[in-house]
């Protein structure tokens, strides 16, 4: 019983870290329109970064073993100047050259910390993680206690983005992807906020990028492969792009269903067929809801609750079905 | 010499998968991730054909890549073409489902992560001093470019060819003129689905086929398609040569583990100098809805 609590503790802890990113995502491809397929290579970043100051590893050229506070700023700061490098010239780039971009640059990350072993301990990975009130607390109410730590950052991040997502900038960003031209024309300088936006993402996924180290226990290459940043945008294509809350609610649904699949006990020649289920419900979740919802289960014209932008952004809606 | 051997190797493979991937890109407007899964799914279909059912190699290949072709039409019909007005975004992240699920089939029916390596004899090799050639490797070679030249003679020569031109033209003009539109992109999708299942095969001949075989080949495909211009298909058989170039050739200069990262910044260099990359606002538009 008590094993079936910690494993529900994991599988909470799992969603919300998954909301987390799929809000940033969200936020810079939902709202400001910017087909980034670069999350996990920003989300590796901050995360060896994080793992680079603070993890006891032998044999890196650099670990300085600072406290956790220090690591966690480090990672903000250098997510955040990642992005910047990558976004100043990417973003130049729209639609799917913009996708093709970022995703060149998240494999050459991931491909640059396998390489460069004697920075990041290469494919051996770090397999100890300095985590926050480790040594006061036994390793099962451990697990409770990153529940708690990662539904408070789901929820810090929600109320931030939501704040972000009403605010002047936010409207802004909104109206740079819904027309460029007029965003322009009413004075918005556009290539700023854009990169605005996305380095603000950056530094977010590098503030949140340890909480997922604190829950694998261990940071290898691999963690940061396609799937991941797939699963997001699964994630936020489910709940509906644009709604924050949608973004929320569909990688808890989607992380749910694909987690759920491992409380099944099979034997052990079904258990190959079972991981496979994990991908495939994936896949299926995506083709079925773009093809019958292709708004998302929470469509973003419900997210703005004023009543003249709700009806200025169905209209919205409406003439973009026309113009299809 | 040997080294441009495996370069042309290499390229001719990558342009081959390339190929398959920029027709379809051309004709439905959408990059196809799946691509790279039907490459996997082709070659584990060809190896169990040559093991399990031990079949004559070329056999196994005849049976293989019609039937990948088949399964990629299938699949078009299913899942792609109801979602012609949905937009680009719709019909990409729908071919991301796609490669998922295809994915979660073949590991489930292929267990295990082992390399599957091709049952194969080279029967003669060409060996001069400083160069050697197998059978095989000339034959991978050899049946890529036929490959390619015999795409070339359908879309160049046959009606459907024609028409697959006119559509990746101005497909609005296209339909008005009468083209049979079904058709046409009916046999983009098994053309270019069955390149892929070929190009799979020929890449596990050199070196296996391990099941992440699809995700790996699908970034290395972007590469191609992006060098070669997105718009061109005669430009993707230079971008595969291209990069097969640059993934062999840099081993020489600098350790082989940084092949992979010097294509990607191959992409992202041409991308951001190439004013091409640039679409326009309206572009943009068509992009985004």
């Amino acid at each position: 019983m008590s094993g079936n609590l910690v494993f529900l503790a994991g599988l909470v802890t799992l969603a919300m870290i998954y909301a987390t990113y799929t809000m940033i995502l969200n936020f810079e491809a939902g709202w400001g329109g910017l087909w980034d397929l670069g999350p996990a290579g920003l989300i590796a970043v901050g995360a060896y970064t994080f793992a680079i100051f603070t993890a006891p590893q032998e044999g890196i050229v650099f670990a300085p073993q600072q406290s956790l506070v220090v690591g966690w700023l480090a990672s903000i700061i250098v997510t955040a100047a990642v992005a910047y490098i990558i976004g100043k010239p990417a973003l130049r780039l729209r639609g799917e050259y913009f996708l093709i971009t970022t995703f060149a640059f998240s494999v050459m990350a991931i491909e640059l910390i396998t390489t460069e072993s004697w920075l990041t301990a290469g494919a051996g990975g770090f397999r100890t993680i300095t985590r926050p009130f480790d040594s006061y607390i036994g390793s099962r109410e451990y697990n409770f206690l990153l529940c708690g730590l990662s539904i408070v950052t789901a929820f810090v991040v929600y109320l931030l983005l939501r704040r972000l997502g009403h605010s002047p900038f936010g409207r802004a960003l909104r109206a740079t992807r819904e027309n460029e031209a007029a965003a322009t024309s009413v004075g918005r300088n556009i290539p700023e906020m854009r990169l605005k936006a996305f380095v603000f993402a950056g530094a977010l996924f590098g503030a949140t990028a340890p909480l997922y180290i604190f829950y694998v226990r261990s940071l290898y290459p691999h963690m940061f492969g396609a799937t991941l940043t797939f699963t997001l945008w699964t994630a936020m294509v489910i709940g509906g792009i644009g709604n924050l809350k949608g973004a929320f609610i569909g990688a808890l649904l989607l992380i749910g269903a694909t987690e759920a699949t491992q409380f099944l006990q099979v034997s052990v020649e079904y258990a190959n067929i079972l991981a496979a289920a994990r991908p495939i419900l994936i896949g299926v979740a995506l083709l079925v809801v773009i093809r019958f919802r292709p708004h998302g289960l929470f469509p973003e014209t419900l997210a703005f609750k004023h009543p003249r932008s709700r009806a200025l952004a169905s209209r919205a809606q409406e003439q973009r079905t026309v113009a299809e | 010499m040997q080294y441009i051997f495996f370069a042309l190797i290499t390229g001719s493979t990558l342009a081959l998968a390339a190929v398959g991937f920029a027709l379809v890109r051309q004709t439905e407007g959408f990059l196809n991730i799946a691509h790279g899964q039907f490459m996997l799914l082709g070659a584990f279909v060809a190896h169990t054909l040559a093991t399990t059912y031990g079949l004559n190699l070329g056999l196994a290949i005849a049976i293989t890549v019609p039937l990948i072709g088949l399964i990629g039409l299938a699949t078009a019909w299913i899942v792609f073409f109801p979602l012609r007005d949905k937009g680009l975004l719709a019909q990409f992240f729908s071919s991301v489902g796609v490669a998922f699920i295809v994915y979660g089939i073949v590991s489930a029916l292929w267990s295990g992560r082992a390399i599957k390596v091709f049952p194969m004899t080279a029967d003669f090799s060409v060996a001069m001093p400083g160069f050697s050639a197998t059978a095989i490797e000339l034959g991978i070679v050899i049946g890529a470019w036929l490959a390619v030249l015999s795409l070339h003679l359908f879309l160049a020569h046959t009606r459907v060819g024609t028409s697959i031109r006119a559509i990746s033209g101005n497909a609005e003009l296209a339909r008005a003129r009468g083209i049979n539109v079904r058709l046409a992109v009916g046999s983009v999708w098994f053309v270019g689905t069955a390149l892929a299942g070929l190009s799979g095969i020929l890449i596990g001949l050199i070196g296996g086929v391990s099941i992440e075989l699809g995700w790996h080949y699908i970034l290395i495909i972007l590469a191609v398609a992006v060098l070669g211009g997105l718009r061109t298909l005669y430009g993707v058989l230079i971008g595969g040569l291209l990069v097969g170039a640059v993934i062999e050739l840099s081993t020489l200069v600098v350790p082989s583990k940084y092949g992979v990262l010097i294509a990607f910044g191959l992409i992202v260099v041409t991308l951001l100098l190439k004013p091409e990359g640039i679409v326009s606002v309206s572009k943009r538009k068509e992009a985004s809805a």
